[in-house]
């Protein structure tokens, strides 16, 4: 049998990548927006955190995972009555690919809501539930945040799990260390 | 039971464009992961190899391993493999292991099942551990592709950190596997041929690592280093050899596939009459092995 016969296996499914790329986006940035702030008159205001290099130290100093952008999306958030809290949209590391979410945190730095926007993995789509998503409610910096703990692990998700869960205490840091001075 | 492989890439593209086809992750060629499957979840492997080059003449064989993994539970999954094989060699013949010269064709070799409990999560805890027992049984030879049955047994612990919340993923591996062996009795061999049709057990050793990065979504770059020595009733130690090599990995929510090239960069033990490179082991292993691995999700 001639080997040459089966050279095209070996490069067969990196070949056909293309026909099996594709993405879920399950929220806009406005639907998400409205989801975690349901006030009729919010207003966001677009005001994306710019990181110095020291910042993004201090910030994986006290969180104890890397903050990999330089300039964090965010919008303040107000309404008639005044200021509401902020948005911040963040990607963090999932199994194949970033997942992107959405979180809303109070003027005095607690979890109001968070948001799933993108989520592409094999396993986990849980993290969309809203059951699953509602243990972040209330959470601050005074919070552990150890998965199992403060928010259930999903099996099969766990990576996804922990990096979420980083990811929002790693916000609240942001918030804290940048947001707050303003 | 000879198969042509020609089908073989139609069948693949098939699966690969099948809306029905799902996906999971498997990093490296060889060395494995810690993970299990969750609970109620499936996984269908496919795994072609080609190891080539002995250092003289002709030596290329295929394997092709078809798997499925089920997670019995969250901790626990289990697999259960058909193995394929098909030798093709001319211009070598190396006593008690090469006996003569051959072109099997794709044919049945084998079966393999194993259970793989983990103790520790790689993503929940410091540093993720699984056990592995696996149970395997063939009726043709890896090496000659004459008939042979062995049954073999091996246990492994396997490693796993995720470092950078999971972008870089460090695998380290330690197996034994214990095999008896009996060749069956080939006719027409020249009488001082030394060809052992006595049962025979061996003992082998695998300690592998591979440290996997990903440096774009979806695709991944992985060097895994093996090595594996073998001690055998009669010779004690029988061979070593050290394989390393990278492999390219692509892994989406659907399916994965990963590509390992690996040649062999030093081994020792026993060496065929007249053996120009000295510095490998060439009579149960081959200068370079190949391997495509795709998975598909359920």
């Amino acid at each position: 049998m001639s080997e040459n016969n089966l050279y095209p296996i070996w490069l067969l499914p990196f070949a056909v990548t293309a026909l099996s790329a594709y993405a879920v986006d399950y929220l806009s940035t406005a639907e998400a927006q409205h989801i975690i702030f349901p006030q009729q008159q919010a207003i966001f205001i677009e005001a994306p955190a710019k990181l110095t290099k020291q910042q993004r130290k201090q910030i994986k100093s006290l969180s104890g995972v890397r903050q990999r952008k330089d300039v964090q999306p965010a919008w303040r958030v107000e309404d008639q009555h005044g200021f509401l809290g902020w948005f911040i949209i963040d990607d963090v590391v999932g199994k194949h690919e970033f997942i992107t979410y959405a979180v809303g945190i109070s003027p005095q730095g607690e979890v109001l809501g968070v948001e799933i926007m993108a989520y592409r993995e094999t396993h986990g789509g849980e993290v969309r539930n809203a059951d699953w998503r509602e243990h972040f409610q209330g959470k601050t910096l005074d919070d552990p945040f150890k998965l199992d703990k403060d928010v259930p692990n999903i099996s099969g998700a766990t990576l996804s799990s922990r990096n979420i869960l980083d990811g929002v205490k790693r916000l609240l840091v942001l918030h804290k260390t940048v947001l707050q001075m303003r | 039971m000879a198969i042509s492989f020609r089908a073989l890439p139609l069948s693949l593209a098939v699966l690969l464009v099948s809306p029905t086809t799902l996906a999971g992750e498997n990093l490296f060629g060889h060395v494995k992961g810690a993970e299990t499957l969750p609970k109620g979840s499936g996984e269908l492997y496919q795994k072609l190899t080609q190891r080539s080059d002995k250092g003289r003449g002709h030596y290329t064989a295929y394997d092709a391993v078809t798997e499925f993994e089920y997670g019995i539970t969250n901790s626990l999954s289990s697999t259960a493999g058909i193995k394929m094989q098909s030798i093709d060699t001319n211009g070598l013949l190396i006593e008690g292991y090469l006996p003569e010269e051959i072109d099997t064709g794709l044919e049945l070799s084998g079966l393999e099942a194993s259970l793989k409990y983990n103790f520790l999560s790689p993503a929940k805890d410091d540093i993720g551990l699984s056990g592995l027992i696996g149970f395997d049984y063939t009726w043709k030879d890896k090496h000659s592709g004459q008939d042979k049955q062995t049954a073999s047994v091996e246990t492994a612990l396997l490693l796993q950190k995720f470092m950078l919340e999971g972008q870089l993923t460090w695998v380290g591996n330690l197996g034994m596997e214990a095999t008896y062996a009996k060749r069956d009795e080939i006719d027409g061999l020249p009488e001082d041929f030394e060809w052992p049709t006595d049962p025979e057990m061996e003992i082998e050793l695998i300690f592998g690592t591979g440290l996997n990065y990903r440096f774009a979504p979806k695709w991944s770059l992985s060097m895994e280093v093996l090595y594996e020595t073998e001690f055998e009733t009669e010779v004690g130690q029988e061979r070593w050899s050290v394989f390393a090599g990278p492999s390219l990995h692509y892994g989406s929510q659907t399916w994965w596939a990963t590509l390992t090239w690996l040649p062999q960069l030093e081994g020792g033990g026993e060496q065929y009459e007249d053996q120009s490179d000295t510095d490998l082991h060439l009579i149960e292993k081959t200068e370079t092995e190949v391997r495509l691995k795709i998975g598909f999700n359920f």
